[in-house]
């Protein structure tokens, strides 16, 4: 005697479009997170590479602040320059006003990260001056 | 009427008048013809299956309303085509105490019977006559030669059928329809799911090329440190420059004058010397212009301000 029972057989049916259903909704999440992770890493990435390149280039900022230095503006200054693992120190205790101006338009214009800044007047044509740039 | 031959039964005659059974194990049933509808036929057909499309045609505008299933089967040259109701067979073996797991197989009496030349007894008022080759239910007195029903050595055929429970409900074609439509969802769902899972795949194998391609730190946290670190240290820089120009741009008395710039823990100091009352108005103006957050004291001419960063 045919004793499958369709109800059962339905239901087993349903049992197993849910079960596969819940396994698709859940698949599909993990999808959706894995996709929002993806463009999170890609804007992450492009954000962090654009950051590194301006503040985080030791070797290039390092290069950059030393042509700073030898141009021919700066090089009657007699800036100091002190080196450290995480940046570079510059001080003068008479720097005149051109040489000032030019140095602060060239650090304030490009890409350095000025941690720490000390401008006093001494005179009306004179300034001391000190400032570390780290990277 | 319904037959009880032994406690322990291998097989059982149903007609509609059967009396209640009382059985422990499955047995096989053998249906009265009261519960058939049975045609011989010969058709111009070799193969059983060849029959199998007909069934349904052959007794049409005999039956009375109802669900049938059919089933036929093949002696010597002629075919026997049976049609019968799936739910009152079940309906009279429930109402005989027995229920569907009980049962076996389910065979007519046409095909289990079909040996036997004289009239079988099925009780006092009802005996089975075989006229034509197809067997009926006849009153005993119409018979007078009538030998009693022996179900322990009978040996029974291969026509068997098996019952639908819920032929009444949905008919074979709708139940297929269904199961089909069913598992053709199922398969749906389950290659979207696998093409899901592949596209999953494929997205994660990217994004590790992204951290290998642009040199990022192995994990996300650290990752987000590090450019939550940058972007306070480009926001800083980028307000430094703002307040550095607008400063640095103040048009300014002529005894007025700047005498300190400082940048110190993440503060902006400038001093300017020379400061009346109107003065420092115009820069605090200036500078809420950008709306920078600072603080300003004014001393002896002497105006400090404090931006924060």
């Amino acid at each position: 005697m045919n004793r499958v029972n369709p109800i059962h057989v339905g239901v087993l049916l349903v049992a197993l479009l849910a079960f596969f259903g819940l396994q698709l909704s859940i698949a599909k999440e993990d999808l959706k997170n894995e996709q929002f992770l993806y463009q999170e890493t890609l804007g992450l990435a492009t954000q962090l590479q654009g950051l590194t390149v301006a503040y985080g280039d030791k070797n290039a900022v390092k290069k950059s602040i030393e042509t700073l230095l030898n141009n021919s503006s700066l090089k009657s200054a007699n800036i100091e320059r002190k080196t450290t693992a995480s940046g570079i120190v510059l001080a003068s205790n008479g720097l005149d006003k051109t040489a000032l101006n030019f140095l602060m338009s060239k650090v304030l214009n490009g890409s350095y990260n000025v941690a720490s800044l000390e401008i006093k007047r001494i005179d009306d044509k004179r300034a001391s001056l000190k400032m570390e740039i780290k990277w | 009427m319904f037959s009880k031959f032994n406690k322990r039964v291998d097989a059982i005659f149903l007609d509609k008048n059967s009396s209640d059974f009382n059985i422990s194990e499955s047995v096989n049933v053998i249906l009265s013809p009261s519960l058939y509808w049975v045609k011989k036929v010969s058709l111009p057909v070799k193969r059983l299956r060849d029959v199998k499309g007909l069934m349904e045609s052959l007794f049409e505008d005999i039956l009375p309303n109802g669900v049938y299933s059919y089933f036929a089967y093949k002696r010597d040259d002629d075919f026997y085509i049976f049609a019968y109701e799936d739910k009152l067979v079940i309906d009279a073996l429930r109402n005989k105490g027995i229920t569907s797991s009980q049962v076996n197989n389910v065979y007519f009496a046409q095909s289990e019977f079909s040996h036997v030349t004289e009239p079988i007894k099925i009780n006092e008022t009802q005996t089975l006559y075989e006229k034509d080759e197809i067997l009926v239910v006849v009153p005993s007195t119409w018979v007078s030669n009538a030998q009693e029903m022996d179900l322990k050595d009978l040996t029974l055929s291969k026509n068997s059928v098996a019952l639908k429970q819920f032929s009444h409900l949905v008919n074979d074609k709708s139940l297929y329809a269904l199961g089909a439509t069913g598992l053709l969802l199922l398969a749906l769902i389950a290659s979207e799911y696998f093409i899901t899972l592949q596209k999953t795949s494929s997205i994660s194998s990217a994004k590790d090329e992204v951290f290998a391609q642009r040199g990022l730190q192995s994990t996300m946290f650290q990752n987000r440190a590090l450019l939550k670190d940058y972007s306070g240290t480009h926001e800083r820089q980028t307000k430094l420059r703002l307040y550095a120009s607008k400063i640095l741009n103040l048009k300014l008395e002529k005894d007025v004058y700047l005498s300190l710039v400082e940048l110190k823990a993440q503060k902006l100091k400038v001093e300017f010397i020379g400061v009346k009352k109107s003065d420092e108005l115009n820069i605090i103006k200036e500078l809420k212009s950008q709306n920078a957050q600072f603080e300003s004291t004014l001393k002896d001419e002497r105006l400090r301000l404090e931006i924060a960063l």
